[in-house]
């Protein structure tokens, strides 16, 4: 049987690390046997990253998705969600997506131009099968920190239904990985994201 | 202005040690700084033209059209420039002739500047004469008098003129060295009419870098001088302790500025009045008025009996003028020889005759 | 980091660990001792975790000053009987090597481990470097593991071989997996050993004389790796098609038989002990074989050994085409054995094997994305946090340069200022070695002026790297002559690799107080005249750096101030831009702030035509405060801007 496949695309330091592992404990708790593949270390110093997180019924995955089997985007930012599907998607992938832009340097620098934010969203509307948008960095913020918008994705993704995942299965493990603050950011930023997409549908 | 900018700047100046270190490009944008009285690029500036180009001295000098600006008519000195009086003169204070380097006429005549309101505040050299000096903005007595005295090397005291002129509407009193008098009206001509006044320049035929201050360090015996001096009869003597020392200018002269060789007004002609060494009485400075507003300066001065002012020995005006006129032939010779470091100055082959001209029968 | 799955007692538990959890797991199943590692990406993680529980495990674990001492601390439990790990990545074995050369031939005792991660497509490294020819030149067992649950079993493993056959054993990880996570079922923790004694009829000394005993100790090895449970062969018997696969290459080559539907037709041989080779089991499943193609990480590595064990038994074994990175089937955009083997590059090779391809997606979708102006979209090259001290450093050093006009030389090395040779840091770096090269290099440039030589020269270093191996090319400097400013970039934490404490934090591995060993005494004492200067006073700092330039010998300028990215950095206040003061392209600015300094957290504002701070990003450093040509940066304190 071919295995779940989730890319979680972003910038180096928005927080994908935690959120695969998360979306991976939740779907082991699921039953699945599951891989994560990640890049850390020199990339998360502002360069792109992704997190390949992949679950099966049998034998352990490879850590890494081949090209062209990804089934969902979950896009931190959308420079890099539009990269991903380019690169690892098909026409049945889906796609939810943060549409905060994080400009690279030579943006920065008047070297180069970041697309118009529509253009870029209508762009992935043209590609994926499916686009949720989400202003998770606004969610974030009125859960109290903007840096949690990584857990703000992910209750997007788990209110999209698109992944067998409960919600009090991920609030259970939020609570054995953070505690005091963290732990209350962490579960509003998610209770937000889940509920933003789920009174969508 | 020309589509010119920071790249030509770097260019045809500071990569060809032309710099005079004048000062007037800083203080407006924050890619050139200077240290060490270098000037220099921290970082390449994107514009393809700039304020910086505008306002230096050594990109482009045309002595005729600042005649115009400065004098309102051409000149009819062809040496000593356009000039209404020549004089001796010195300050009345006892304080203010103490600390000036010869008759404190600069010092004088900055603090008439301020205390008749003809300036709000006034743009100063400060410092020990041992010492790397600095720019100063002086609005009061005791630090107009604290920047009293010669500073040998070449201080890039208009660094702070921008931000002045942006800051405030009043007038900004500026003294300086030729080069800087030359970038100051490049800079009044360009964004700041009427705003300075007035402006003193201070004769100069060379300056030192600070290398100089460097070979002091390491001369235990001048380097708390209290004064330096460049008499006429060769050497650069050393006030130390009440007593002089002497080192023979063969010594100084590696610590010019090369820049300084291609200098072709050492008496400051676009100033209001210029300031100098008589050469031959240290009590006495030569003053030189050339505009209406530095006759008027000097008129106010002499009525509140802070100057007092003589005629010129008519014997000494051809030293004088044979020193300058010197000095400017060294540089028509290699604008003959098509030198590029002089390619900055733009002088019409009738100027170029009158320099040589003069003086022969 | 799951800690607490790390810890638990629960033999049996299905958890999801990465694979350096997954390694430090396997050594406390093993019951490890004592644990000593130098930080180097992605390796990391295994002291990072051990360190956190070495308390309640009752085990020691320490942050090393270097590789090479971590490596001499281990061997020293081992002699005392204890079972020891080092870890470290590929680099930091070119560190150790001498050390694991020489334990080669005086052997050890209780079981030794050596953990390290080769990073295949250099993701967080400067080379990708196959340590595995490393470990066959020091002639020493070498261990692959394909999973993130391998990795655990393996290094239990290990440390038994090691007792076994009295050698350091070397297990080889990658970046997918040190970096990678997955299930993984726990097994029965072993508790560390109270009983550390140095026999003294024991003796471990390095001589020639032993090389035979080396030689004999590797018999003994492969014998075992006969026999190791890392071995196994899938599909057919008596399929001609052979693919050979160690390290996670090995489930991208399972995968792409999958999905090619290749099961019935090719066979996959995997490796998981691959020095020593286990030759009877190869030789038994290269019988019949007659193409073999291999997937392995980084270099030809396996390719070769097979291919001279064939060689040696060519008439037994008959003709065989040998297909890999060597022969040049395998490969990516790069050469061959240059840049990461991905499942896509495994999928086009095993397909070719067989004369199928893989494309899982429609045409349509394929001319969509052809159809995209993607290498028009701007690269998101790597960049300093906003507020990162080092940004301000770099923009101070190459200002002073600028000002002191002689053209100086900026010398780097290794860790988060590396990037000080890329835009963010104004290509400000002109080398980069190893670990300690950028002031070995600065002291002999130094010399050069004998030669002519007249460009001042300018050593950056981290304050984790001056520990590591800074010191003795400063007392070469220094014993020399030399006129060299050496700018160490003091953040207080080793942080491109995750944080780690170091002798100048003042903190264990465990998290316990230790005496900090300040940067600036180490100098003074060795007679270095020294500094210490803050960073982000960039006009002070340019001032030091240009006043220093103009002194003579060798002379040390400590910026010090806190990584961002430190719990104990706390966010104040932000800074924001007064669009009435900003004057943006104008001359007088030139968009200074976002395009000349570049910090993450200035953005231009293409409507607005001003420039604008990114209040989620901004760290409130002030650096842009003060450079801001119109003192139209001003901060503005946490309690008034909404987080």
């Amino acid at each position: 049987m071919q295995p779940v496949n989730v890319v979680i695309a972003g910038v180096g330091g928005q927080g994908n690390v935690v959120a695969s592992e998360i979306l991976a404990t939740a779907l082991a708790a699921c039953g699945y046997r599951v891989s994560v593949g990640e890049t850390f270390g020199a990339s998360q110093r502002g360069g792109s990253v992704m997190s390949h997180v992949r679950a099966a019924r049998g034998e352990t995955p490879g850590p890494l998705i081949p090209k062209g089997l990804v089934d969902i985007v979950v896009g931190f930012e959308p420079l890099e969600t539009l990269r991903i599907i380019a690169d690892y998607g098909r026409e049945t992938t889906r796609v939810v997506v943060n549409p905060r832009p994080v400009y690279p340097l030579a943006v920065q620098a008047g070297e180069a131009s970041y697309p118009d934010s529509r253009d870029l969203l209508e762009t992935l509307g043209t590609l994926a099968a499916e686009v949720t948008v989400v202003e998770a960095t606004e969610l974030a913020r009125r859960a109290g920190d903007v840096r949690a918008q990584n857990l703000a994705m992910v209750g997007a993704l788990v209110g999209t239904g698109w992944l067998p995942i409960r919600p009090d299965a991920v609030v259970r493990i939020l609570g054995e990985r953070f505690a005091d603050e963290m732990l209350r950011l962490n579960r509003e930023a998610f209770r937000l994201g889940l509920e933003d997409v789920r009174q969508r549908v | 202005m020309g589509r010119r900018g920071p790249s030509e700047l770097q260019t045809q100046v500071l990569a060809a040690d032309l710099c005079t270190a004048c000062g007037a490009c800083l203080g407006h944008c924050p890619y050139l700084k200077s240290l060490g009285e270098r000037v220099a690029f921290i970082h390449p500036c994107p514009r393809s033209e700039g304020r910086c180009f505008d306002v230096c001295p050594r990109t482009s000098l045309d002595p005729e059209s600042l005649d115009r600006q400065v004098l309102g008519a051409p000149r009819r000195h062809p040496i000593l420039g356009g000039y209404d009086g020549l004089y001796f003169a010195r300050a009345r204070d006892a304080d203010v002739g103490a600390r000036g380097q010869y008759g404190g006429v600069t010092t004088a005549l900055v603090l008439l500047a301020l205390e008749s309101g003809m300036a709000g505040a006034a743009l100063l050299t400060s410092g020990t004469p041992t010492r790397e000096p600095r720019a100063v903005v002086a609005r009061d007595r005791d630090t107009v008098l604290a920047a009293a005295g010669t500073k040998y090397s070449a201080c890039p005291t208009l660094e702070p003129l921008a931000g002045l002129l942006r800051e405030s509407s009043e007038p900004v009193a500026v003294v300086g060295r030729p080069c800087q008098v030359a970038a100051a009206r490049k800079v009044e001509a360009r964004e700041a009419s009427g705003r300075l006044a007035p402006v003193i320049g201070i004769f100069c035929f060379w300056a030192l870098t600070p290398a100089f201050y460097r070979f002091l360090e390491g001369r235990r015996d001048l380097e708390r001088a209290t004064k330096l001096d460049l008499p006429k009869d060769g050497g650069m003597t050393f006030a130390v302790n009440g007593r002089t020392a002497t080192v023979r200018l063969d010594e100084i002269r590696p610590f010019i500025r090369p820049a300084c060789q291609a200098c072709f007004d050492p008496t400051a002609e676009w100033a209001d009045v210029s300031v100098g060494s008589t050469e031959h009485d240290a009590a006495w400075n030569t003053l030189v008025v050339r505009t209406a507003r530095g006759r008027d300066l000097v008129e106010r001065a002499r009525a509140a009996g802070a100057l007092e002012v003589k005629p010129y020995p008519l014997e000494r005006i051809p030293v004088l003028e044979e020193a300058v006129q010197r000095k400017k032939l060294r540089v028509l010779d290699a604008l003959d020889a098509g030198q590029p470091e002089v390619a900055y100055l733009g002088l019409r082959e009738a100027q170029r005759a009158a320099v040589r001209a003069h003086g022969r029968a | 980091m799951s800690l607490h799955a790390l810890g638990t007692d629960a033999p049996g538990q299905l958890v999801i660990l990465s694979g350096n959890e997954a390694i430090a797991r396997g050594a406390l199943e093993a019951g490890l001792g004592y644990a000593a590692s130098y930080p180097g990406s992605p390796s990391s993680e295994v002291l990072g975790s051990l360190g956190a529980l070495a308390r309640a495990g009752g085990f020691y674990a320490e942050w090393s000053t270097n590789e090479k001492v971590a490596m001499e601390g281990a061997a020293a439990a081992s002699f005392a009987g204890v079972r020891a790990m080092t870890v470290m990545k590929a680099d930091g074995l070119n560190v150790a090597l001498d050390a694991l050369t020489s334990l080669a031939y005086s052997g050890t005792k209780g079981g030794m481990v050596v953990v390290v991660s080769d990073d295949p497509g250099a993701h967080s490294s400067t080379k990708e470097e196959d340590t595995r020819y490393l470990v066959r030149a020091c002639h020493l067992p070498l261990l692959e593991p394909a999973t993130v649950e391998e990795a655990k079993e393996m290094t239990r493993w290990a440390f038994d071989l090691s007792e076994a056959v009295g050698l350091p054993v070397v297990l080889r990880s990658v970046t997918r997996i040190s970096h990678a996570r997955g299930s993984v079922t726990l097994g029965a923790l072993r508790p560390a050993p109270r009983t550390a004694r140095y026999d003294l009829n024991d003796r471990f000394i390095t001589t020639s004389l032993f090389h035979q005993v080396l030689h004999q100790r590797i018999g003994q090895t492969r014998a075992r790796f006969e026999q190791a449970p890392f071995n196994s062969c899938e599909g057919p018997a008596a399929a001609p098609r052979l693919v050979i696969a160690a390290g996670p290459s090995f489930t991208y080559a399972r995968e792409a038989v999958r999905l090619l539907g290749l099961g019935e037709e090719v066979r996959v041989l995997k490796l998981g002990t691959t020095w020593p080779l286990p030759e009877d089991f190869l030789g038994a499943h290269l019988k019949g074989a007659r193409e073999v193609l291999f997937l392995e990480e980084i270099e030809p590595f396996l390719e070769t050994e097979v291919k001279s064990y064939w060689a040696q038994h060519a008439a037994e074994l008959g003709p065989v085409t040998f297909l890999g990175k060597a022969s040049g089937h395998v490969a990516g955009a790069g050469a061959p054995g240059v840049g990461e083997l991905t499942p896509e590059i495994a999928l086009r090779a095993v397909g070719a094997l067989a004369g199928r391809e893989f494309e899982p997606r429609s045409e349509a979708f394929a001319r969509k994305v052809d159809r995209l102006p993607l290498h028009d979209l701007p690269p998101r090259a790597l960049a300093f946090c906003p507020g990162c001290p080092h940004r301000a450093s770099f923009w101070a050093i190459k200002a002073a340069l600028e000002l002191d006009g002689r053209q100086g030389v900026v010398l780097g090395d290794i860790g988060c200022y590396t990037l000080g040779a890329m835009q963010t840091g104004y290509f400000t770096l002109k080398t980069v070695h190893a670990m300690g090269s950028g002031v070995g290099l600065a002291s002999g440039f130094g010399k050069l002026d004998l030669l002519g030589f007249t460009q001042p020269v300018v050593a950056v270093v981290g304050d984790s790297t001056f520990y590591h191996s800074v010191i003795p090319a400063l007392v070469n400097a220094r014993y020399n002559d030399a006129p060299v400013l050496v700018v160490v970039l003091d953040n207080s934490t080793t942080a491109m690799t995750g944080h780690q404490p170091h002798p100048g934090t003042g903190r264990h591995a465990t998290g316990d107080l230790a005496p900090a060993l300040p940067i600036e005494a180490i100098a003074r004492g060795l007679g270095v005249p020294t500094e210490v200067q803050d960073p982000l006073r960039v006009d002070e700092t340019v001032e030091s750096v240009y006043r220093l330039l103009k002194t003579d010998g060798a002379k040390l300028l400590i910026l010090r101030s806190p990584c961002v990215l430190l719990p104990s950095v706390k966010r104040l206040r932000r800074a924001a831009v007064d669009p009435a003061r900003c004057i943006g392209e104008a001359c007088g600015c030139g968009r200074f702030c976002n395009r000349a300094f570049s910090c993450p957290a200035l953005v231009w504002d293409r409507a607005l035509e001003r420039a604008r701070v990114d209040d989620v990003l901004c760290s409130g450093c002030g650096v842009c405060v003060d450079l801001c040509p119109r003192q139209a940066i001003a901060f503005q304190e946490l309690a008034s801007c909404s987080r």
